[in-house]
């Protein structure tokens, strides 16, 4: 009989702690009270440690930063047409060389001063100075004196120190205008000012950004509620000095950081958070786990097969062609699960976009055979590298592999390495074989797929791809200042660049998000899912 | 006993240079560029990058980074992460937060695993000793990171006992599902210790004599059989404390709870050698004291070990 007891006992005890706990909890973020437009968006990364938008390109960041800041210009989320949010007018010269921004009276920052060219033309100068180490520093490099405060630094040198302090391009008119020279013409500089990159920092903090790393002053719509401390969520509330267009419905904002993104997604099963991403590993469930709460949009993300323009084997664009036709790309969709089939370079959702532009990516196999044997076969195996870091890395390289080996009777071997280890091969010429790349736009405009990834002095040119003809054709379209025109001009870019294939489109992804029953997100397919821009029921 | 405390002390700094060392080469030889893989997908500007392997003395050699990176940990300098955090700020966040879920976790760990390993060696082929084998066998063969995500599904999601994850709602609250499945995972082994050791402690010769001289079973219990049956449970105990720190990584960032695990982690990841020698410094650092503590207590259980 004791023995019975003794077990009874301790499995009371444990009952009895664990209904106390039941007892203590209540009700996580007191969702539904009624004129509450609160809401708790949560973010699957690593807390911020700052919130500074010219040292921001990750999406975190830039969520944040889009709250807290307010761009010159935006995309209207139903027209897709730009609209002015700090500038009154932006306007490019005859030749798209020299252009300039008037900024809309009255603007201030939440500390109370007035907003003026002067803010923009430091804050830019700062980013643009090498030495600062903010990220979005490249983002100037159009304009005309960028080289001066960027001196060229070997690999693995310690970069020169540099007494020019200001872009030669960059003049301030009067307290509301200046003007941006560029180094050659582009067409669509105009676009690119609503990167938040941009955004202009108040003189305070300019001074001294490491003190205001965790108490930004922005220009927004909405401003830092009560201290942030270091790991804790971010808490905004509603500021009154926001006069630009597109202001958000919400009146307080939480943003939850939450590292492991399947947690994240079961703390909004749980109902305390309105927003989440649906994680690589919830894509086949999400749409039963909440039936009644969850949208998807098209995303800019466009993906893609790279081929290395280093390596010989890879040189005749037959072969590449017969690559793309062996590829069975609705397959490929249906495995990432939530994405489309790619024929073209561009994303959907850009002006200028055709949906049948490239001539060879259809399933072909046997149009890929006889291809492939005009370019006198493939020595040796096909490496496909993938990205260990990544949960799906191996499964679609495996899949693209199976598919060249199956159609094309390849021999094929896979290498699994970090996702940084593979770019600086790559940057260095130094990789052997395929990879997977990826690209979504800083600002709405088929340029912005074209120039980065295949001109030959792109950032993006994951390929080491260089044909003098694109370039030639580029130039022309970021010197036309008619738009059609120029979207024609990039479109015979894109040509090009299929002819030649240094990337060989894949799938489009869309994105998948769970939201509660208390907001509406805003889904455009200009700009995709923003929960920031979320209506209440 | 001074002495012995200050040996062990002075001993274990070549143990710490020779760790930390080793420790610093392994994330060098780890493959991929930490500043790359901060820039994601995007690229980022040469002179951007330059600057940024300057300020971190990425561009240094090997023992010259090592070197730094020891001194500013010997200095208290800690200054930032690749990411931009404050690394003091950061500790200060993040040691309350292990330790907590730490201490909670062994609090339930010991008191179940000694609780039952005593009752069931005690009372051997009994009720309770015969759940017991077959709960630490169910228990011992399922995976922690199963465990972790079940128990946040079913008393976290569904039932709402517990939070899902975080610190928000403080302490105890918050660190009580995670600490009771670390406790309950750790408890199956502890407790069939404790176990076996009371079965052999109950049939030694002196035991034997105590009954034979006419004690009572509480006195056997208590003097006799406890103290000696504790040794091997208490080098046990020391080793699992020391350990927990490895087992963090998993539950805190299941959790999401801002510890010494995600933050070894996240700096794994990111390659950044300073972060990573920094905390498996500390970690070494808490080995040794609780060794030191083992042997201290060892002394007291075992007189003929404080001589040793």
């Amino acid at each position: 009989m004791r023995r019975v007891t003794g077990v009874l006992g301790v499995t009371l005890g444990l009952a009895l702690v664990l209904s106390s706990c039941g007892d203590g909890k209540s009700g996580g973020n007191g969702s539904g009270a009624g004129g509450d437009k609160s809401m708790v968006i949560a973010i699957a990364a690593d807390p911020l440690e700052y919130i500074n938008p010219l040292n921001e390109n990750g999406s975190p960041g830039i969520q944040v930063a889009q709250a807290i800041f307010a761009p010159l210009v935006t995309t209207d989320p139903q027209s897709g047409k730009t609209v002015n949010v700090m500038a009154d007018s932006v306007t490019p010269d005859k030749s798209s060389q020299t252009w300039t921004v008037k900024l809309k009276t009255g603007n201030t920052f939440q500390n109370g001063q007035p907003l003026t060219a002067k803010d923009y033309v430091d804050s830019w100068n700062l980013t643009a100075q090498g030495s600062t180490a903010w990220k979005n520093n490249g983002f100037f490099s159009k304009i005309e004196g960028y080289e001066a405060l960027n001196p060229e630094t070997p690999e693995g040198a310690t970069p020169k120190p540099t007494t020019v302090k200001t872009l030669s391009g960059l003049k301030q008119v009067d307290d509301l205008t200046f003007t941006v020279k560029l180094k050659v013409p582009f067409s669509q500089f105009g676009l690119t000012l609503q990167y938040l990159g941009l955004a202009p920092l108040p003189e305070e903090v300019r001074k001294d950004p490491d003190a205001y790393k965790r108490k930004p002053i922005g220009n927004g719509a909405f401003k830092l509620d009560g201290e942030w401390t270091a790991g804790g969520d971010i808490k905004l509330a509603k500021w009154d000095g926001y006069k630009g267009p597109n202001a958000p419905a919400a009146t307080a904002i939480t943003y939850r950081f939450i590292p492991n993104a399947d947690t994240a997604y079961n703390e909004f099963l749980a109902g305390t958070v309105d927003f989440v991403d649906v994680p690589a590993t919830k894509v086949k469930t999400f749409k039963t786990d909440a039936p009644d709460g969850w949208v998807t949009g098209e995303s800019s993300g466009a993906n893609y097969l790279t081929l290395p323009a280093w390596d010989q084997r890879y040189k005749n664009p037959k072969l590449r062609h017969a690559f793309s036709l062996a590829i069975d790309r609705q397959a490929m969709a249906d495995l990432v699960g939530l994405a489309t089939p790619s024929k073209g370079l561009v994303s959907p959702d850009i002006d200028g976009y055709r949906a049948d532009a490239c001539k060879f990516c259809d399933f072909d196999v046997a149009k890929a055979k006889t291809l492939l044997a005009e370019a006198g076969g493939f020595s040796g195996p096909v490496n496909i590298n993938y990205n260990t870091t990544s949960a799906t890395g191996q499964i679609f390289a495996e899949a693209i592999g199976n598919m060249l080996r199956q159609n094309l009777g390849l021999e094929v071997k896979y290498t699994g390495k970090q996702g940084s280890e593979i770019t600086e091969l790559a940057d260095t010429r130094k990789l052997d074989g395929l990879r997977f790349s990826g690209w979504g736009h800083d600002y709405p405009s088929i340029e912005d797929y074209l120039s980065p990834m295949f001109k030959s002095t792109g950032d993006a040119n994951f390929s080491g791809y260089n044909n003098p003809e694109l370039d030639r054709v580029l130039a022309q379209g970021d010197s036309q200042s008619d738009s059609e025109a120029a979207i024609k001009l990039y479109q015979q870019a894109e040509d090009i660049a299929l002819e030649d294939m240094p990337l060989i489109p894949l799938y489009a992804k869309q994105n998948a998000y769970l939201h509660s029953a208390k907001i509406e997100p805003r889904v455009s397919k200009y700009t995709g899912v923003q929960a920031l821009y979320s209506t209440f029921q | 006993m001074t002495r012995f405390v200050l040996r062990r002390a002075l001993a274990a700094v070549p143990i710490g240079v020779i760790v930390t060392l080793g420790v610093f080469a392994l994330v060098f030889a780890m493959p991929g560029d930490p500043l790359r893989e901060l820039a994601g997908d995007k690229p980022i500007p040469a002179a951007v990058l330059a600057a940024k392997r300057a300020q971190f003395h990425l561009d240094q050699p090997f023992i010259v980074q090592y070197l730094l990176s020891m001194k500013d940990i010997l200095t208290g300098n800690f200054g930032t992460t690749f990411a931009g955090a404050d690394i003091a700020d950061q500790l200060r966040l993040r040691i309350p937060v292990t330790l907590k879920l730490t201490l909670l976790a062994n609090a339930f760990q010991w008191t179940f695993g000694l609780l039952f390993g005593i009752y069931a060696g005690f009372k051997r082929n009994g009720l309770v000793d015969r759940s017991l084998l077959l709960v630490t066998l169910v228990l011992l063969a399922v995976p922690g990171l199963v465990a972790y995500f079940a128990a946040q599904y079913v008393f976290g999601v569904e039932l709402k006992w517990f939070p899902v994850s975080g610190i928000r709602e403080g302490f105890p609250h918050a660190y009580l599902l995670p600490a009771l499945v670390i406790g309950l995972l750790g408890f199956a082994g502890l407790a069939r210790l404790m176990r076996t050791s009371i079965v052999e402690t109950v049939n030694a010769d002196f035991v034997k004599t105590a009954r034979a001289k006419g004690l009572g079973e509480q006195r056997v219990l208590w003097r006799h059989i406890l103290p000696n049956a504790m040794l091997p449970i208490i080098t046990f105990i020391g080793i699992d404390l020391a350990g927990m720190f490895g087992g963090a990584i998993i539950t805190e960032s299941i959790f999401n709870l801002p510890g010494l695990g995600q933050f070894m982690f996240q700096a794994i990841k990111l390659k950044e050698g300073g972060v990573v020698v920094l905390l498996s410094t500390l970690a070494f650092v808490s080995f040794i004291v609780i060794n030191l503590i083992v042997d201290v207590l060892y002394g007291l259980f075992d007189p003929r070990a404080r001589n040793v």
